[in-house]
């Protein structure tokens, strides 16, 4: 048994939108899913579904029988009528055993319709063939025009005619096609449904009656939603780049966690308002994973890194899906970590030491010495090295020893030092460093300099130094010397050790 | 390392009894990555996976330019590389001009904490898949660096046995001592200053040598600029001719190695 609604206000307001798009989904398609699972969304105005079973719900109470099955589909059918009204759907609703005698009643009768059994023809023999849909037996419209002027030349204008036009003569002069039509007139086509997909939502979330307050706990309740999540992942062949953690916690404040490096837009202002999101970022995975254990292990460490205010009290996880990497590498593909054996490590480095000192270098494109920040690490098999032939290093091994380069170990921060100077030269250097107990002295014996730099006037932090290399001798162990970057502040007159060639 | 030797002498010894029974285990792993530098490549045919390799010297000594070598010569093969920076002293500068691809390279500071960096090292090892992983501890104190507790050094061997991982670890003192396969000592010989400008206090010196060719400073400074990246120093060493003594595995005529490091490819 089919169900068809038929949107009155619908038809000119949703024309433009194509059947099937990406777009918002209609309200008859969400009205229609609120009964069953098997819908068609026939045209933009247009709704049919399979309501075979829902008797059990709204029919009527008794034996099997004729009375009672069209009681139950009048049941049925005044249930989705009062669900469209309260929605504000002006709608006509019909029933039938065939669905595109479900269509064709419900776009031409108003109100209610419910079609018996045996019943199609005398129900649909009234109605001109204007009326009859040419597409739900796949004639596209210039044919179509063609065949109504061909049954206009018969004398043919309602359903009932054509229904009753002998077999062979309407197969002999239209074909395949007319035969299809007049099956359609009859009400006797048996056709599948063309099902429209339910929209994909990869979000699991969990109400608790008891609030959790402690991580261990928590962790059971993200290892289920996720080992359900990746199923419903595993089940579609896609993987997730993105989850966003979501907590309702105690006090009715909906906290987001939203954890990872990509976006931080907190305003402690919003804290405790309903709505809000006082936290927003997200797990950005470099690669699409839809392992539940890894997926767990990143969860719990942003957790741990960032705890919520207060007793959780209900727990929704969502994931964005994304087409899976490809398992298979090349032959002679470099050897690398596992994704997400690396995602885990690079976790726990950044809980160990802090995130901003876990990452790959990035030199900044100023003059300013040591000038760099840390972006995150990535790994991507299809990059390709892009270094300067300067820096290149050539794999060949007649190559590799043209060019060695001497290392330096920056201090951060620069010691501090004091110098002594003879006609403008450095003579003598005491450096020590404030963080470890280590210490730079004796006599310069080789100093080359200066080297004048300076750069950002404009900024309040504008550097200024003259920058020497000196050779430092111990003088308890007159062998061994130290070979130092020193300079001297220009905008403070001090004295600094940058570092030591090594 | 006078044990080390005597040990060797036994061994000898007895090789002419029970022939050479004890050369499997100081044989090296056949697995071994380049340095970047030929003449130790040539000497020790690179440095060994699986394994650790100590490079311990003094300041100056030319260890991180040896590092920055292994570095560029294994990022330039596009193997993904780890350094734990325990006292956070790791130039870029430096390192852009050995060639590092910083792609590659995952760098952990680990804040002056010893500890840290060995919890660091530690998780990045059982991580895996890493090509290099390097410690660099040469601003750590001699004696700090010798109270490290030998379960350490063992965990760390243990874990990147049988995998492609080569740990290299930069001390100041020969701290590792048996966990290590290969255990180099590296010394400055000599640094190479420019005549023009440097300016050599009364102090005589033999450890020092001023180039003789006479070159202006423009010519000088045209030279050290590089294109690709900004100019943030002077590069007034010139050059340091750097010398590597192999002390493990031991040898009867222990290697010696030398190398020149450079400020800058143009010179």
């Amino acid at each position: 048994m089919f169900a068809c609604i038929y949107g009155r206000n619908l038809s000119k307001s949703n024309q433009s939108a194509p059947v099937g798009s990406e777009t918002k989904a209609s309200p008859l398609v969400d009205l229609a899913f609120t009964f069953s699972p098997l819908v068609e969304e026939t045209t933009a105005d247009t709704v049919v579904f399979d309501v075979s079973g829902q008797d059990l719900l709204f029919g009527s109470p008794g034996p099997v029988s004729e009375t009672n099955e069209i009681e139950s589909a009048r049941n049925i059918a005044s249930e989705i009528y009062r669900r469209g009204k309260e929605l504000c759907l002006e709608i006509n609703v019909a029933i039938a055993a065939d669905a595109d005698v479900a269509i064709h009643t419900a776009r031409s009768f108003a109100g209610i319709t419910v079609v018996g059994s045996g019943e199609e023809l005398s129900k649909l023999g009234s109605l001109p063939i204007k009326a009859i849909d040419f597409s739900l037996v796949a004639i596209e419209a210039k044919r179509a025009e063609e065949i109504q002027e061909t049954l206009a030349l018969w004398g043919t204008g309602t359903f009932g005619e054509l229904a009753e036009l002998p077999l062979a003569g309407v197969a002999e002069r239209l074909g395949q096609e007319g035969v299809r039509l007049q099956k359609l007139a009859q009400g006797k086509t048996d056709r599948r449904l063309n099902l429209v997909r339910p929209p994909i939502g990869f979000e699991q979330s969990l109400e608790l009656e008891h609030h959790i307050t402690e991580l261990e706990p928590l962790s059971f309740i993200l290892s289920r939603l996720l080992n359900q999540l990746c199923a419903n992942l595993n089940e579609y062949a896609l993987a997730t780049n993105e989850l966003r953690l979501r907590f309702v916690t105690e006090g009715c404040s909906e906290y987001r966690l939203q954890s990872g490096v990509s976006v931080a837009s907190k305003d402690p202002t919003k804290v405790g308002t309903l709505n809000t999101s006082p936290h927003e970022r997200t797990i950005t995975l470099p690669v699409p994973m839809r392992n539940p254990k890894t997926l767990l292990r990143l969860l719990l460490f942003e957790i741990e890194r960032e705890p919520p205010p207060a007793p959780i009290m209900s727990v929704a996880i969502t994931a964005e899906p994304v087409k899976p990497r490809g398992a298979q590498s090349g032959l002679f593909v470099p050897m690398a970590p596992e994704p997400e054996k690396l995602e885990v490590t690079l976790a726990r480095l950044a809980k160990l030491v802090g995130a901003e000192n876990v990452g790959s270098p990035e030199i900044l494109d100023t003059h300013r010495p040591d000038a760099f920040r840390m972006k995150r690490f990535r790994l991507d098999q299809k990059t390709r090295r892009n270094m300067s032939k300067g820096s290149r290093i050539a794999l060949n091994a007649d190559e590799t020893h043209q060019f060695t380069a001497i290392g330096f170990r920056m201090f951060r921060p620069a010691w501090r030092a004091e110098v002594q100077t003879k006609h403008g030269k450095p003579i003598r250097i005491d450096a020590r460093s404030s963080q470890v107990s280590a210490s730079v002295r004796g006599q310069i014996v080789c100093a080359a300099g200066p080297w004048r730099a300076s750069g950002e006037w404009w900024r309040s932090d504008v550097w200024a130094r003259d920058e020497w290399d000196v050779a430092v001798i111990n003088p308890a162990s007159q062998k061994d010397e130290v070979l130092c970057r020193i300079y001297r502040d220009l905008t403070s007159e001090q004295w600094f050790m940058a570092g030591i060639y090594d | 390392m006078n044990a080390a030797v005597t040990k060797k002498q036994i061994e000898l010894s007895l090789a002419d009894r029970f022939g050479h029974i004890f050369e499997g285990y100081e044989r090296l792993p056949a697995e071994t990555i380049s340095t970047g530098i030929s003449t130790i490549d040539n000497a020790l045919h690179g440095f060994p996976r699986g394994a650790i390799t100590e490079i311990h010297g003094q300041s100056s000594s030319g260890r991180t330019s040896l590092m920055l070598s292994v570095l560029a010569a294994a990022t330039s093969r596009e193997e993904t590389c780890a350094l734990v920076d325990c006292n956070d002293t790791f130039d870029l500068s430096s390192a852009a001009n050995a060639g590092v691809d910083f792609n590659r390279l995952l760098w952990v500071r680990c804040g002056h904490r010893l500890e840290r960096a060995f919890k660091a090292v530690d998780l990045i090892l059982h991580g895996g898949g890493f090509g290099s992983v390097t410690v660099n501890l040469c601003d750590v104190a001699p004696k700090i660096v010798r109270r490290v507790i030998s379960t350490w050094w063992f965990r760390f061997r243990r874990a990147i046995e049988n995998t492609p991982t080569a740990l290299i670890v930069l001390t100041p003192v020969n701290a590792v001592r048996s966990c290590a396969v290969l255990a180099l000592e590296v010394k400055n010989e000599a640094s190479v200053w420019p005549s023009t400008l440097s300016l050599v206090s009364e102090n005589s010196y033999s450890g020092f040598t001023v180039e003789t060719e006479q070159r202006s400073h423009l010519s000088l400074i045209k030279s050290s600029v590089r294109t690709d990246s900004p100019q943030t120093h002077s590069h007034f060493l010139r050059a340091m001719n750097i010398r590597v003594n192999r002390e493990r595995p031991v040898h009867w005529q222990p290697a010696e190695i030398k190398f020149q490091a450079t400020s800058c490819s143009g010179l």
